[in-house]
């Protein structure tokens, strides 16, 4: 049963049959499935490969940000609007976790 | 279409009638991806999925959000490696009147603000268009055969109250002939297009309103109560594997009416 660390989230990848579920462990303690059911037939050490792809994919890094939504401005000739954007949060994708970075104080 | 062995991604599957959606096409033999906003809806429909046996991935996504769209199509190819339907559900309300006015000088006193207009065109019109755009693209490039299913509803006629709503979902109920035709042009024909618009129907938010305002609602319908979520659900795998229909809207109401009868 491989354990995956992302994050500083703990994922493990456990047999379901000929197949593989993804559980995480949530804030509380508990635990929750991120899938069910996946990859029929993979070895144990494949099958921890494409789930640590998938959980990457499922789980982004990055922050949220409430404020001006700088990606879509209203252009009056070549002035740029800026509004804000209460509504829909800016997510700011990072291309590191906080296991792939080392952490410093 | 077969749904068993097919994938499909439902965006609001979280509750109401996405998850409906979701649980129907896994108990059908669909492999499923669950995308909402709420992270413990997600993990409980996983987990009912996992239960009946089925095959399911979550994943918590805005779908206002072109970079999360492109996120979910992606995580949805990587768990199951194909996508064969994309279901639209991801809906949201912000009523209002356009106009307020005061009783006694009859002057406007509110006016409906930007921000409940953006939204519900943000959520219900662009969030539909980017998820019919990136699941189209992934089966043009996939070659996979597909069903796009924006999810409108009745009230695309015109409701009072909801002109960011009914906007929304006329527009939604546009999309099938609109990329159909784009389909046919460009030789893409793996692919089809068919809307849903549901009437009233039996989620938390009408079957939570006030009970007297849903007593006057359900007696316009001739069906006599509110659509199940499960009966939509039906309707999509039926067009799932009934091929002949694209390029369409299907109304599911229970019969409609104008007060005095008159089907809507």
């Amino acid at each position: 049963m491989p354990s995956l660390l992302y994050n500083d989230m703990q994922f493990s990848v456990e047999p379901s049959g000929d197949r593989w579920d993804i559980t995480y462990r949530l804030p509380s303690g508990a635990s929750a499935l991120a899938a069910a059911g996946l990859f029929p037939g993979l070895s144990e050490a494949d099958a921890a490969v494409r789930a640590l792809a998938l959980v990457k994919t499922i789980f982004p890094v990055g922050i949220k940000s409430v404020g001006p939504d700088v990606t879509h401005p209203n252009r009056i000739g070549d002035l740029k609007i800026v509004g804000p954007d209460v509504t829909h949060p800016n997510f700011i994708y990072w291309d590191k976790d906080s296991v792939s970075s080392p952490k410093t104080l | 279409m077969e749904i068993k062995g097919s994938v499909a991604l439902v965006t609001g599957g979280g509750n109401g009638i996405g998850e409906a959606v979701v649980k129907h096409l896994a108990k059908a033999g669909a492999k499923v991806a669950v995308v909402d906003m709420v992270q413990k809806n997600i993990d409980r429909v996983v987990k009912d999925i996992k239960a009946m046996g089925g095959e399911a991935v979550g994943i918590q996504a805005n779908v206002t959000s072109e970079a999360d769209t492109a996120r979910y199509i992606k995580g949805t190819i990587e768990a199951f490696g194909q996508l064969n339907i994309a279901v639209s559900c991801a809906g949201i309300i912000r009523d209002g009147t356009m106009l307020s006015l005061d009783k006694e000088t009859g002057k406007v006193s509110k006016k409906l603000g930007l921000d409940k207009w953006q939204a519900v065109i943000d959520t219900n019109l662009t969030g539909t268009f980017l998820t019919m755009r990136d699941a189209a693209e992934a089966m043009v490039n996939g070659g996979w055969q597909g069903l796009l299913v924006p999810i409108s509803s009745v009230n695309k006629v015109g409701q009072v109250g909801q002109i960011n709503y009914s906007s929304a979902k006329v527009a939604d109920a546009l999309m099938p002939k609109i990329i159909v035709g784009e389909f046919l042009m460009r030789g893409i024909r793996n692919i089809r297009c068919v809307a849903i618009a549901p009437g009233y129907t039996a989620t938390p938010m009408l079957t939570g309103m006030n009970q007297d305002a849903l007593k006057a609602i359900l007696e316009d319908v001739h069906l006599g109560r509110l659509v199940a979520p499960e009966e939509i659900a039906s309707l999509i795998s039926y067009c799932v594997e009934n091929e002949a229909l694209n390029a369409t809207t299907i109304e599911i109401t229970g019969g409609l009416c104008y007060p005095k009868g008159i089907a809507k």
